[in-house]
């Protein structure tokens, strides 16, 4: 039986870094789109707190 | 600075500030981490191919949920924006076609890995290989062309042409074992027999096929409400600033 266990590791090793890697895209995106959200809704807050006074 | 003296629009109620890990992706990371224990340490070893031949349960699954599941839904949800001009369909393509481009990369990857041991070379210019390397590149310029045109509709429009373009190259590549002459292995799963292979290795493909399914799904799901959500937040940053400058000058 040829040894090849190298190949093996490396590829799983890659497979489980490129989903990772995506998942984190996805959660660091979502997060960004949150906190952007977050300063659109204080902005709105302000506006509001501004005009009332 | 602006006078702003009525109610500007906030951040959309769709946009959640805070949220936990969704089930989906729970039980597809579980699933995943799962089929990795069971192939690598409980699927015995393939007489001829040693332990390279395990590489084949993420290479093929992963081709099975890029090709077929990726770019099938990139097809049919593009030729349903094309019919309905329902954003959510572009939107379902949109995160279709990201996430079968994680899934081809995945095989162009682990592609090569296998053949070096198997066939003595990373890489050769059969027509399997070539083909997938085109739809790869495909999947790559429709995310360049929808991050390219501005207009909604027009990015919309285009990508779903290019979309059906790309689904087109799938039959191709499937059939492409029994058309050309080429190193590639035929099927050994999705074919009208039954797997060549024992029940040990057909139970881990299943499991693989399953997982990654799964995978595929939570991604879908996730980028999916990203754009849903960069949607929405779009739309209230337009409204704040039509409103901003329609009352700003008093």
């Amino acid at each position: 039986m040829p040894e090849n266990a190298g190949y093996m590791h490396a590829a799983y090793a890659v497979a489980a870094t490129a989903y990772t890697l995506y998942a984190l895209s996805l959660w660091r995106r979502r997060r960004a789109l949150r906190d952007r959200a977050g300063r659109l809704r204080d902005t709105a807050a302000a506006d509001r707190t501004r005009r009332d006074a | 600075m602006s006078n702003i003296n009525v109610a500007l629009p906030a951040a959309p109620a769709t946009v959640a500030p805070r949220s936990r890990p969704h089930w989906l992706s729970v039980a597809a990371a579980i699933a995943v981490v799962g089929t990795f224990v069971r192939a690598l340490w409980f699927t015995p070893l393939e007489a001829l191919q040693g332990a390279a031949q395990k590489i084949l349960y993420i290479h093929a699954t992963a081709a099975f949920v890029g090709l077929y599941l990726g770019c099938g839904l990139v097809a049919f949800a593009s030729l349903a924006y094309l019919w309905l001009k329902d954003e959510r369909a572009d939107r379902l393509a949109e995160s279709a076609a990201e996430t079968a481009f994680v899934f081809l990369s995945v095989v162009l990857v682990t592609g090569p890995i296998w053949a070096r041991p198997i066939w003595g070379t990373w890489w050769t210019w059969d027509a399997r290989l070539t083909l997938t390397l085109f739809l790869w590149f495909v999947v790559v310029g429709y995310l360049v062309l929808r991050g390219a045109i501005e207009d909604h509709a027009m990015r919309a429009r285009y990508s779903a042409v290019l979309g059906i373009l790309a689904a087109v190259l799938v039959p191709f590549i499937h059939l492409s074992v029994y058309l050309f002459r080429t190193l590639h292995p035929m099927p050994i799963v999705l074919k009208p027999s039954a797997p060549s292979m024992s029940r040990e290795m057909a139970t881990t493909f299943a499991m693989a096929f399953a997982s990654f399914t799964l995978l595929f799904a939570a991604f879908l799901r996730s980028r999916y409400a990203l754009g849903t959500e960069r949607a929405a937040l779009e739309r209230a940053a337009i409204e704040r600033e039509d409103m901003a400058a329609a009352t700003g000058g008093r």
